[in-house]
């Protein structure tokens, strides 16, 4: 391996190993347990395919069906990453394009840590491999080799896709565009699913044998059918794949990001029109309240990975529930609105959960120093960023409402008024465990990225507890309306959960600014640190 | 590569983000062996200039060789043969001193057990080996200035290119970087540094010139400045054409 290559890993190492050096045992153990289920089973799958794979009998089964599964490995390989909002670990090329490192080994890096974004699908390819390699009904096992091409050249088309959407992620107003588009399209295959494949489609995925796919001929060799075309098609397909990684790793080297981030800035006009909006909050708060709440409805709608996340939850959350709503619409006669708002509108909670709730400081980064140092309660900037959230949160229903109704799906008044209701009552439970998340862990966050995690792991593996647990009470209010079948016993139950749900925030808020105080410098320092040489996006 | 060639020439250098012009027709000639200083208010250029000069910025327009290498054709080359105190956004925090000073030291082709060995002294010598284990999240503005200055030091290159050296920096540290590239100068490296400590400026550089607005409005030697009346803040101050804006504000 390079030298560059090696330095470059093992100063990540470190970073690495350094970040979590302060940390003690029990804040290994929930990321840990949450890696363990996932990767576990993925593994458990990996397992179950090389046996099935290993078994003679069930050979002629496996050959119509591989082409297909292996076009579904590099769609997921593809796409799952930007579902998750997360493009995974990539070089920082801020950092390391001072240094005289070929451009070649900085590619090798990128492609290597591709790995990081499907790993699943590495068990599932190895899992098969290792099966048909063992399988005794097939012709040429030592053809299952054909794997390593296929694994390269979605690395590589990984690394190439993953350049091309960082680079248009970097123009103003466009990226918001480019990854809701994108997400959209990864949300099609559910409804494809439930409507039906289209016959093209049909032949795509399932007579995919007789193509020349890299899925196609992938399938073929590694069940022992070798032919001078196959491996040519195969190796052709590599290396297209390298090159179109290639490229776009080097127009990402000479492309500047800084120069696309100033494009596009608003006119004057734009901006004196949203400062009128910016302002509506000192109508209901006194100063510095509303000059919190201000600051942080100015600063969070022009944070990219906050515009997208907001468009996510009345788009991507909609369309993800798509083939539910209509598979509830066709099971009960036509027009009968179901709860099906309130669940979009918890979803919504969820997808902005990261830039709203668990890590509060994040994007103020260093600068949150200013809320020690003016003579300010912390209790209020807490309160005014959540007042803000609040507001989003507001926003965002009534986003989805309006889309709900364009689309055409039934719903009346009180179940509008039902949602919201639920919405807001979440939010409390949320904001409380939200507010002491930020003060416990805090992390520093790049507004400018689009993508990527926006709070510490730990909270993301918290967060398997956090929403069942908030989201129970709420589920009280509808085991009432089942239980008693009455609309009065949805609202009162909800009463007393809002009831609950405030107090629980204000105990919360209590405990939150009392640790701020205690926690002052470790809050400062995590919201200051940077990277390593590999940023996590 | 021509060993005559002078340390940095650019022409017609142009970088424009979005309609704004951050540097905007630069030409500008620095000598081998040359104390350059390169001077201006702030939002006037200087680190963009600088970055362009490194390869992290794409100049819009215009022609940058270093040491008589183009850039970015030959960037690998030019990057192996210069030393960079960048502004502090290109350290890794999360390593400790040491640890990056390896780190920097590989990435310029040192070996390992070489790259340790000159950390560590590296360390010593900028007295930033107290704590071993302390992360550069945790250094003071001063002690970044410095690991950032020692990892420039680690290669021995030809030409440094430093963005603020001095700033934060204590009085001894200060002292300490002063006569260290005062020494590379006379072992024939050149020095291109920005800086707004002008009397540093005006006591350790051959020459300076000033950026403002994106275009040079002065390029003069230090020796012919002295011969005048003028001090090089007085200098700086007519040409950028700085006012007395606070009189305005009858509140303050």
């Amino acid at each position: 391996m390079p030298a560059h290559v090696q330095a470059i890993l093992w100063a990540q190492w470190r970073s690495l190993m350094n970040f979590r050096r302060g940390a003690g045992f029990p804040s290994w153990i929930l990321p840990a347990l949450a890696v363990l289920i996932w990767y576990g089973f993925w593994g458990g799958l990996s397992v179950i395919a090389a046996f099935v794979f290993a078994s003679p009998a069930w050979v002629e089964m496996i050959r119509p069906a591989l082409p297909g599964a292996l076009l579904v490995v590099c769609l997921y390989w593809q796409l799952a990453p930007l579902m998750a909002a997360s493009l995974g670990a990539s070089i920082d090329l801020k950092k390391l394009l001072v240094y005289p490192v070929p451009h070649r080994q900085l590619f090798g890096v990128e492609v290597l840590l591709r790995v990081s974004t499907c790993i699943e699908m590495l068990m599932l390819c190895a899992g098969a491999a290792i099966g048909l390699w063992r399988n005794s009904a097939l012709p040429n096992r030592a053809a299952v080799i054909a794997f390593v091409p296929f694994v390269a050249s979605n690395l590589f088309l990984a690394a190439g896709l993953r350049n091309q959407l960082e680079r248009l992620m970097s123009r103003r107003r466009f990226r918001e565009v480019a990854v809701l588009t994108i997400v959209l399209a990864a949300a099609l295959p559910q409804v494809l699913f439930l409507t039906g494949l289209p016959a093209p489609l049909r032949n795509f995925f399932l007579g995919g044998h007789l193509g020349w796919y890299p899925w196609s001929v992938t399938a073929r060799l590694a069940l022992g059918s070798v032919s001078v075309g196959a491996v040519a098609a195969l190796v052709g397909w590599t290396a297209l794949a390298w090159l179109f990684g290639r490229w776009q790793f080097e127009r990402s080297l000479r492309f500047d990001f800084e120069a696309a981030q100033s494009e596009g800035r608003k006119t004057a006009a734009g901006v004196s029109r949203m400062d009128a909006v910016y302002r509506l909050p000192a109508l209901l708060f006194r100063d510095p309240m509303a000059a919190v709440v201000e600051k942080e409805l100015r600063s969070l709608s022009r944070t990219p990975r906050f515009r997208l996340v907001f468009i996510m939850g009345f788009t991507f959350g909609l369309l993800i529930f798509l083939p539910v709503l209509l598979r509830g619409s066709a099971g009960r006669s036509a027009g009968v609105p179901s709860d099906h708002l309130a669940m979009v509108g918890a979803y919504a909670l969820l997808l902005l959960g990261d830039v709203g709730f668990w890590n509060v400081f994040g994007f103020d980064r260093a600068a949150t120093q200013l809320y020690y140092l003016q003579p300010v309660k912390i209790s209020r900037v807490l309160v005014g960023k959540n007042v803000a959230t609040a507001i989003f949160v507001f926003l965002e229903m009534t986003a989805i409402a309006g889309v709900w109704t364009l689309v055409r799906l039934p719903v009346t008044p009180l179940k509008v008024l039902e949602a919201f209701a639920v919405t807001l009552v979440l939010s409390l439970f949320l904001l409380g465990t939200g507010n002491l998340c930020s003060i416990y862990y805090p992390r520093a966050v790049n507004p400018e990225r689009s993508t990527g995690a926006g709070s510490a792991g730990r909270v993301r593996a918290l967060l398997l507890l956090i929403y069942p647990v908030a989201g129970f009470p709420v589920l009280l209010a509808y085991g009432a309306r089942y239980a008693f079948q009455s609309q009065l016993a949805w609202w009162s139950v909800l009463g007393v959960v809002a009831a609950l749900g405030a107090g629980f925030y204000w105990v919360a808020l209590d405990t939150a600014v009392a640790k701020a105080e205690e926690r002052r410098d470790l809050l400062l320092q995590a919201l200051s640190r940077g990277e390593g040489p590999l940023a996590l996006t | 590569m021509d060993v005559l060639a002078p340390a940095i020439h650019v022409r017609d250098l142009r970088k424009l983000y979005g309609d704004k012009a951050a540097v905007d027709g630069l030409t500008l000639t620095v000598p081998r062996g040359c104390f350059f200083g390169f001077l201006g208010p702030n939002g006037a250029g200087k680190t963009t200039t600088i970055r362009m000069l490194n390869g992290l910025t794409p100049p819009t327009s215009g022609a940058i060789e270093l040491l008589g290498l183009s850039m970015p054709d030959q960037a690998i080359e030019i990057k192996r043969r210069i030393g960079l105190v960048p502004d502090e956004s290109l350290l890794f925090d999360r390593l400790t001193g040491h640890e990056f000073l390896e780190f920097v030291g590989r990435m310029y082709g040192l070996g390992r057990p070489v790259a340790r060995e000159r950390a560590g002294e590296l360390l010593s010598l900028f007295e930033l080996d107290g704590n071993q284990r302390k992360l550069i999240a945790e250094y003071s503005k001063g002690m970044r200035k410095r690991v950032a200055m020692a990892a420039a030091l680690i290669h021995r290159p030809e030409l440094f290119l430093m963005d603020e050296p001095f700033e934060g920096v204590d009085a001894v540290g200060a002292r300490l970087m002063k006569d260290l590239l005062l020494d590379q100068v006379r072992r024939g490296a050149t020095i291109f540094l920005t800086s707004h400590v002008l009397e540093v400026v005006e006591r350790l550089c051959d020459r300076v010139a000033i950026i403002h607005e994106g275009r040079l409005v002065m390029e003069q030697a230090i020796g012919d400045l002295r011969q005048g009346a003028e001090t090089l803040e007085d200098v700086f101050v007519r040409v950028v054409g700085a006012e007395r804006g606070v009189e305005k504000l009858a509140w303050l």
